[in-house]
């Protein structure tokens, strides 16, 4: 992480440091200072791990904004249209789809009758993607995304399955998606973290942490929980008796005492630490100017659907677009609650409207908002859960459905990815993804592709073995690049 | 080409071996295209054949060096050292000013690997740590706490020729040296204080965190530690403590979500604890068999499941239940009244989750109910009658349900868990164990690890390539010279079941344990002197810690690794400080041996010669900086400031956070700060949420404790430095210290920034170092807001100044000082 093999450090002795700096050590500006002492190296470039590397391959999409719907929204409410399946409703579904099958719920509400949704659908852009009336907003962009309605999962309940649709693993300890991007391509703002989370809707993600852990990858590569409001950053606001004068009197104490250390000892984690403190100082300028909207035209506040101080998934959506703006390599926004059993808080009618509102005018203006600013080519979307709905209803209260790990719906859009497509085709029950089927390991695959990284070869050795997100799986689909 | 029809056994080899077919290589997902016609054709007999290996070959036959055992090597031979310089009258003399630095001679066995490697890579060692830094460095290692500068000050005055050794005795005897040794055995155990997953419920294990600092701080012999830790329950008269030892593997998560397969999760508790039993005692990457037999280590996928037996019979671990099962209650101690509630409040959420989903059952039940029968439901449950499910409260849904279905044993335990607790009464402290249940499940393969895929039926059994496993002991143990207490205590208890186990070829977990530190083990002491040896020099001597087998860096050092492997079971070095025979397995010997060395009390200093001839410093030349583990920089600052509550053990507390870090979980769950002295205990106790870490602790690299950790990685990130600079709780240890340094420090500020200095990095500021704060200490005090009774901005030094503005420009001093590299640095 430090300086490669260089540490000229070495050579420069605390005598030849005294005489050149003398005493007055805080009035010499610290960047020449610094580059000074690095010799042959700009100030600019000091040690960082999230330094901006250059993929291997050619990169399409610079950053990543992952829309993580938490909890498996239904497919077949939303986009997945199976007349048959409407036909069939309350029909026991053919044994020979569940023979042998294990489900979520098994001993108790898990149940064999078809449900056909009672959504309207309707055929939108080019290529006909079907859309149904929740997602009046989404049903804009499908020219501009990708849908593949063959995705796959292994794991049905839901911290194992968000824990493997983060980090291509059940196993606890591995890195999630975005530590591995930021590990393997650092990221292009030296101001704020690489990889950021923001979470809405009533409740945090199943699991919490572990969903964007950095496994056994430096912690520098975890994902950095980013709140809409409030301090932005955990302790990104200086204490409450402390002025932003103080506080920079205090740094340039700490960095002048630090760097006499690190001529002292010529460790070159000092050097690391000094860069460090100075880019959380830049941190705390630069998260609350982020979340600082009033610099929004309320044309955009209304495009995003933002209410004045409201946390939401429209605020976290135009907190992402601000994020990229500014150089942010990995976006993940959590949104709960899919869960749709048909319990309580979580049917398939009111409670399930709710949440497609939530999301449907945030997400369609993102994708429209990055476009018109020019964001879009370079900005990869990703929109889904972590796993999918069964075409069959669930024995509860009121209508739901159960997890679904062998066909559901994602769309992506931007970065490299095809636009106007649609990927995959599902049996007419929507029990099976037929046709291109998709495997979140190919899912993966494809996102790491898309940033220039090469799946196959961005590993890690722990344990004696090398580590790759997409473990010995993963096949490009070819079919949604651009 | 016809090819010949192959026989039915060898169909499948011959399927792949075919052309038209294209297999993957599962690395790099390109075809294989080795197999061409001719050699398919060549090869068409042989598998027709049935594919035998060849009559002589045996795989994985364990040339590799980590699967023979150790034998001690003779300690090389070094010439005599340099005279001592004159002024070396005592090695901590009571100046602060290091004398000129010198190269001390060898102490120790350590020593002579170590400089005869040196010599032959042509380097030579650095000199001695200055004392000041030694003191800092040997107290923060031992016992994670810098000395005070009263018992530093003694040290220094201390002109006994072992004075050192002295400290490092008493360092040894301290209390904390368990609570910092402690917390790197709990990263391998994987504690933490709750269940995980998403529901992420609390759990009480800290009897376990307090067994393994007392374990450490009675200097239990490390085979013992083992044996406690994953049998001590199957042990003759098994003490209260051996049952809470066996938290160990306990501290596995537990699934409490809804809809869950309670087996799945029960197979994924094992597949932990072996893994965590491969990489904690034998230093083997035994999870890779869980699937297949292991690509590169002699470790097959029978060899895993019979491992997997082992622990495959043990009670039940509450997956998809409300509590889990194995819960000792520790008589005696008893629960505070604030956890109860806690408690209560859990257990009535619980219930109230699972009632959650019995709605369209019940209501369905209650429709066909006659009038009559209706008359006859509890009034609670009449008076819902007709309402929706989810606008009930949980006492109507509770009583319907509890007509509806009396007996549903998963609704009753939780009924019966809230009706104990809302009685209020004391209740004890419980604590997670393991239990064998009476009778043993059946084992399988599970073909691709998958467990819904049972094949072959295994019984419990041992890595074959290892050393064999014997019930009967061989003789070995009684024989062996040094042979702890509890060896003996096990011979007995073989003897005296031999006729049983002689009926019953079953093994237990106990038996796993024996055949782990069986001397004829070759790696359980190996990877516990690694372990113990990265933590003082920042790698280990296998660099790969957590993989001993063939894909491991072979050892820097192999003699010098299998000298103190032996040393540690089998001592030979007499303690240097007192007459007491050195015990078998003795951790404390071990820390003694490599703390007193030379080899540790070398400078830190990065060298130009050895930066360029050892960038890595492999060969350890010099000593190594070493930021300090989360916990740690958490201690140093209670330390400093005065505030730490230096009280050992109990139930987990919890200090300041900021807001809004349990929201990040599913449910939220309580974060109410700790009152009293709990505010300030050292991090270890620190309440650990798996969903919801303690972000002062994380952010420092502090293991999550979903799996076993076996080395922390070191990160430098802009979120340490907010959490140091901005912080609630380093605010608090900042005034906290600038009220310490105006209060027990002299009145003149030079006076002042001494004793801070010394607080917080063990040593005075140089020159240049006090200029520069006194500067910044002048700047504070005129930019600080003036008094609103304040004359005049001149006055500002003026003796009428409140209080409250020097302590303000001191925090500020205090801040920095906390801030600094070095004080979050083992130098």
């Amino acid at each position: 992480m430090n300086f490669g093999e260089m540490t000229p450090l070495q050579h420069i002795t605390r005598r030849h440091f005294f005489s050149r700096c003398g005493i007055g050590l805080g009035s010499i500006a610290f960047s020449t200072l610094l580059s000074d002492v690095l010799r042959g190296q700009d100030a600019e470039e000091l040690p960082a791990p999230m330094a901006p590397k250059a993929p291997r391959l050619r990169a399409r999409a610079r950053n990543v904004i992952y829309l993580f719907m938490a909890g498996g929204p239904s497919q077949l409410e939303l986009f997945d249209y199976k007349p048959k399946l409407i036909a069939l409703n309350g029909q026991p579904i053919p044994t020979s789809f569940i023979e042998g099958k294990r489900f979520a719920f098994m001993t108790s509400s898990h149940g064999t009758k078809l449900l056909g949704t009672r959504r309207a659908f309707r055929q939108h852009g080019n290529a006909g993607m079907w859309v149904s009336e929740l997602f009046p907003h989404t049903a804009t962009i499908v020219d501009k995304a990708c849908f593949i309605r063959s995705c796959a999962t292994n794991l049905f309940n839901h911290a194992p399955a968000k824990l493997f649709m983060n980090t291509g693993s059940g196993q606890f300890g591995r890195p999630s998606l975005g530590s591995w991007v930021t590990y393997g391509i650092g990221s292009e703002s030296q101001n704020l973290p690489g990889f950021v989370v923001l979470q809405s809707g009533p409740r945090g993600p199943r699991g919490g942490a572990v969903n964007w852990a950095s496994g056994f990858l430096p912690t520098t590569y975890q994902g950095v929980p980013l709140r809409s409001q409030g301090d932005p950053i955990l302790d990104i606001a200086n204490p409450s008796d402390v002025s932003p004068a103080r506080q920079r009197r205090t740094l340039d104490a700490i960095r002048d005492l630090n760097l006499a250390r690190l001529v002292e000892t010529g460790d070159p984690e000092i050097a690391t630490r000094l860069s460090a403190y100075e880019m959380a100082y830049r941190m705390q300028s630069s998260a609350p100017e982020l979340i600082d909207l009033s610099g929004e035209s309320p044309a955009t506040l209304r495009l995003y659907g933002v209410e004045k101080d409201q946390p939401s998934f429209a605020r976290n959506c135009l907190l992402a677009r601000r994020l990229v703006e500014r150089g942010v390599r990995f976006v993940q926004l959590y949104h709960t609650n899919w869960d749709s059993h048909g319990g309580p808080g979580e049917n398939l009618q009111s409670d399930f409207e709710k949440v497609c509102r939530d999301v449907d005018q945030a997400q369609a203006a993102l994708v429209h908002d990055l476009q018109s600013r020019g964001l879009l080519a370079d900005t990869l979307v990703i929109w889904g859960g972590e796993f999918g709905r069964t075409p069959m209803g669930e024995n509860r209260d009121t209508t739901g459905r159960n997890h679904h790990i062998d066909a559901f719906t994602m769309w992506m859009a931007g970065g490299g990815v095809k636009p106007g497509v649609i990927l995959g085709q599902t049996d007419e029950l929507g029990f099976n993804a037929v046709e291109d089927r998709a495997h979140v390991h190919d899912l993966h695959a494809t996102i790491l592709y898309l940033l220039g990284l090469d799946h196959l070869k961005l590993t890690f050795r722990f344990q004696g073995r090398d580590f790759r997100l997409t473990d010995v799986q993963g096949d490009l689909l070819t079919k949604l690049l651009a | 080409m016809p090819y010949p029809q192959p026989s039915p056994s060898t169909a499948d080899l011959f399927q792949v071996a075919a052309p038209g077919y294209h297999p993957f290589s599962p690395r790099t997902r390109r075809p294989l295209r080795i197999l061409i016609s001719c050699c398919i054709l060549i090869s068409q007999p042989w598998i027709n054949q049935g594919a035998a290996a060849p009559a002589k070959e045996t795989a994985g036959t364990p040339a590799h060096w980590a699967f023979i055992p150790p034998v001690r090597p003779v300690v090389p031979h070094l010439p005599p050292p340099p005279p001592p310089p004159p002024s070396a009258d005592a090695r901590l003399g009571t100046s602060n000013q290091p004398n000129q630095p010198t190269i001390i001679a060898p102490v120790n066995p350590i020593d002579a690997f170590i400089r005869a490697r040196l010599e032959q890579e042509h380097l030579a060692p650095s000199p001695e740590a200055d004392r000041l830094t030694l003191v800092r460095r040997v107290a923060l290692d031992l016992t994670g706490l810098p000395l005070p500068p009263a018992a530093v000050t003694l040290v220094l005055n201390d002109s006994r020729p072992d004075a050192y050794e002295r400290l490092v005795d008493r360092l040894l005897a301290s209390p904390h040296y368990g609570e910092r040794w402690g917390r790197h055995w709990l990263d391998v155990a994987r504690y933490a204080d709750s269940n995980g997953y998403s529901i992420d419920a609390p759990r009480s294990v800290w009897k376990y965190r307090d067994w393994v600092i007392q374990a450490l701080n009675s200097d239990l012999p490390y085979d013992q530690f083992v044996i406690e830790q994953l049998a001590g329950d199957l042990l003759p008269n098994a003490t209260l403590d051996q049952q809470i030892a066996t938290g160990f593997q306990r501290n596995t998560q537990i699934n409490q979500e809804g809809g869950i397969d309670p087996e799945q999760f029960r197979v994924e508790s094992i597949i932990d604890r072996v893994n965590t039993t491969g990489t904690a005692f034998l230093g083997l990457t035994v999870g890779c068999a869980q699937c297949h037999d292991h690509k590169f280590d002699p470790i097959s996928q029978r060899d895993y499941y019979r491992l997997f037996a082992f622990f495959n019979s043990s009670i039940e671990d509450g997956h998809g239940k409300s509590a889990p099962e194995g819960m000792l209650e520790v008589p005696g101690v008893f629960v505070a009244e604030d956890a109860l509630a806690k408690d209560i409040a859990e257990a009535q959420g619980d219930l109230g989750r699972y009632l959650d989903n019995k709605g369209s059952l019940v209501t369905e039940w209650e429709n066909t109910l006659t009038p009559s029968q209706r008359e006859q439901l509890p009034p609670e449950a009449r008076s819902a009658l007709g309402l929706l499910w989810p606008q009930r409260t949980t006492a109507q849904k509770r009583a319907a349900y509890s007509v509806f279905s009396p007996e549903d044993r998963d609704f009753k335990a939780r009924v019966n868990r809230l009706a104990k607790l809302e009685k209020r009464e004391p209740k004890p402290v419980t604590t997670l164990v393991m239990k064998e249940q009476a009778q043993p499940r059946d084992t399988f393969v599970f073909i691709k690890g998958d467990f819904t895929r049972p094949s072959e039926r295994v019984t419990p059994g041992v890595i074959e390539a290892l050393h064999p496993l014997s019930r009967a002991g061989n003789g070995a143990p009684s024989a062996r010279a040094g042979a702890t207490a509890l060896n003996a205590v096990l011979l007995e208890h073989q003897t005296t079941n031999e006729s049983a186990s002689a009926g019953s070829s079953r093994l237990t977990r106990l038996d796993l344990a024996r055949w782990l530190v069986s001397s004829e083990n070759p790696l359980l002491a190996r990877v516990a002197v690694n372990r113990v040896w990265q933590q003082y020099f920042g790698r280990g001597l296998v660099e790969t810690e957590n993989d001993f087998g063939t894909q491991g860096t072979p050892p820097s050092h192999p003699e010098l690794l299998d000298w103190l492997a032996c040393e540690l079971m089998k001592p030979s070095c007499a303690s240097a400080s007192s007459s007491v025979p050195v015990g078998a397995w003795s951790l404390k010997h071990l820390h003694r041996l490599i703390v007193t060395s030379a080899t540790y009390r070398q400078s830190s200093r990065i060298r130009p010669d050895l930066a360029a001839a050892d960038p890595n410093n492999r060969w350890l030349g010099r000593q190594a900086r070493l930021r300090l583990d989360a916990e740690i920089v958490r201690d140093v600052g209670l330390a400093a400031s005065g505030l730490l509550a230096p009280k050992i053990g109990g139930p987990s507390v919890f200090p300041p956070q900021p807001d809004g870090v349990m929201r990040l979980g599913q449910l939220k769950r309580d974060w109410n700060v700790s009152t009293g002295a709990d505010r300030y205990r050292r991090g270890l106790y620190t309440h650990l949420w798996r969903a919801t870490p303690y972000p002062g602790h994380s952010v420092f690299d502090a293991p999550d404790a979903f799996s076993t950790c076996t080395r922390r990685i070191r990160s430098n990130t802009p979120l340490q430095a907010l959490t140091l600079l901005n912080d609630e709780v380093f605010v608090e240890f900042a005034r906290a210290l600038a009220g310490r340094v105006l209060r027990e420090g002299p009145s003149s500020d030079p006076g002042r920034l001494e004793l801070a200095f010394r607080l917080c990095l063990g040593r005075l500021p140089s020159a240049n170092e006090s200029k520069r704060l006194l500067e910044l200490l002048a700047a504070e005090l005129n930019h600080l807001p003036e008094p609103s009774d304040s004359t005049s901005p001149g006055d500002r030094r003026a003796p009428a100044a409140p209080d409250s503005r020097l302590a303000g420009a001191w925090t500020t001093i205090a801040r920095v000082l906390l801030n600094l590299d070095e004080t979050i640095t083992r130098e």
